[in-house]
């Protein structure tokens, strides 16, 4: 039924309340944007998805199968290492910051993880590594180091590398923040482009213009719980919230 | 001219004491160093605090001390070491000290988002270590590797204290023996051409890990 599940998700760090009770479900294909303020908790919640922090409470269940549950007391039991790395699987994750590995090339760094995790034979991977290049318009780069490239296309091979894993879900956590005003277009149409192929996405973004034009559904985060959700048209147009509508204001009047 | 081509057997056996020593040293303590920087980085207590002991008494006494100890130290106690034993041991742990140190600045200079791109692409620890973070750390250290390495060429002459047969005690001898300067001129430019062909190896390394930037 839902592709993803979180439910009443808590984090902490320290004493600092990062999380306080999120949930979300995600149907399979469906377009996620997440928006909010900074310090929000936008990142430490998809990093929860990602297996990157573990939860202090709540559950998490990814296509049927638990990461983790809450076992009694309210205390969160993980799966195994193992089982965790086999379910994380299904996840993709695209950072602010690209995080390409700077002494591979492009092709090396799509190759690299189909290789080492799925062991997939170095042909197959390389065939399907050039694939996912020229979806994303960047064929004639495969034999570059990321350091020669822009950031725009920079983060467009790191899409491509998630997606050379071909995870059933892709998180971005504001894959446009770190890039300049004229770079962000590239990026986000291969975002669009991958939401008309039915992709199940969840996107930390400031774009409102993106998230109004490709999202199903849009959520509003504050000070670690989800305020206001909706279609694209309902938060984006006609929020119910007063701290939406101040957030909104602000942000399209930075623009 | 005839004097010096008289020093150059005696100079050459000397030489090769020492770079032996320099090699075995090398080989040991640079693998080592990986290591022990992983063990000193080490989430369990008990280990991190043994590498940190180590590594505070490797550094924080001389390796002349170290070498004294490793021979007479240990015969006192009746432990007998061959000369030449007794000084590869102090060096590979002298010198693994300090590359465990430089390696651990390596790996805390690389940027946490390298771990988690990798975590999140599914790979384990150990592939994330090996290609990924060392890797990048390698490049990192070259420059403070490549100044270690060269002090070890030089630190070769200390095991002339516990009366191993190495480049400058043949020099000396030869110097006491004809009333001359010249065998210190010749060790002088041996150990010259060594570190000059350490600096160029160097060099040709860091050239070789700039292809990214
Ligand atoms: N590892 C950490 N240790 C301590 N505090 C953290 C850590 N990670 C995040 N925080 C804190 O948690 C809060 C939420 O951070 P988070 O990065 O999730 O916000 P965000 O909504 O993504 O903000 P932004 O829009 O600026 O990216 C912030 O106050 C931040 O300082
Ligand atoms: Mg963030």
């Amino acid at each position: 039924m839902y592709i993803l599940q979180a439910l009443d998700i808590y984090k902490s760090f320290k004493d600092v309340r990062v999380l306080r009770g999120i949930s979300l479900q995600v149907k399979k294909g469906e377009v996620v944007a997440i928006i909010g303020p900074s310090g929000s908790g936008k990142s430490t919640f998809l990093r929860c998805l990602n297996n990157l922090e573990k939860v202090d409470g709540g559950t998490i269940e990814i296509q049927g199968e638990f990461m983790v549950e809450n076992g009694p007391g309210n205390t969160p039991s993980y799966r195994s290492e193992k089982e965790l790395a086999r379910i994380k699987r299904k996840m993709g994750m695209v950072f602010q910051n690209f995080n390409l590995f700077p002494h591979k090339s492009v092709r090396e760094n799509l190759m690299l993880a189909p290789v080492l995790v799925q062991k997939l034979r170095p042909v197959e991977a390389e065939k399907s590594a050039l694939a996912l290049l020229d979806k994303v318009g960047l064929a004639d780069k495969v034999d570059n180091y990321p350091f020669q490239l822009s950031g725009g296309q920079q983060q467009r091979v790191a899409i491509a590398r998630a997606l050379a894993m071909e995870p059933d879900i892709m998180c971005f956590d504001e894959p446009t923040s770190a890039l300049d005003p004229e770079l962000t277009g590239e990026v986000l149409q291969v975002m669009k482009d991958l939401a008309s192929e039915h992709m199940t996405m969840i996107v930390v973004t400031h774009e409102i213009g993106f998230a109004r034009e490709v999202a199903d559904r849009v959520l509003f985060m504050d000070e670690g719980v989800i305020v206001e959700q909706g279609s694209a048209e309902e938060v984006l147009l006609k929020p119910e919230h007063e701290r939406t509508r101040a957030f909104l204001s602000k942000v399209l009047m930075a623009r | 001219m005839e004097y010096l081509l008289s020093l150059l057997p005696a100079m050459l056996a000397g030489t090769t004491i020492t770079l032996k020593l320099f090699f075995l040293t090398l080989i040991m303590s640079l693998p080592l160093g990986v290591v022990g920087a992983i063990a000193r980085m080490s989430r369990f207590k008990p280990l991190n605090l043994l590498m940190q002991l180590y590594v505070w008494l490797f550094r924080g006494t001389p390796l002349l001390l170290q070498l004294l100890f490793m021979y007479y130290g240990l015969l006192i106690a009746g432990i007998r070491l061959e000369r030449f034993t007794a000084a590869v041991l102090a060096f590979v742990l002298n010198y693994s000290a300090y590359y465990t140190e430089i390696y651990r600045g390596g790996i805390q200079s690389i940027d946490r988002g390298q771990y988690e791109a990798a975590h999140v692409l599914g790979l384990n620890r150990f592939q994330t270590m090996t290609r990924i973070i060392l890797p990048q750390m390698f490049k990192v250290v070259l420059p403070p590797t490549s100044n270690e390495v060269i002090n070890l060429i030089k630190d070769t002459a200390l095991i002339y204290a516990i009366g191993v047969s190495e480049l400058l005690r043949v020099a000396k001898t030869a110097a006491v023996r004809d009333f001359s300067g010249t065998p210190f001129l010749v060790a002088a430019v041996f150990y010259l051409i060594m570190t000059g062909l350490i600096q160029q190896f160097f060099k040709w390394l860091e050239k070789k890990y700039d292809y990214y930037g």
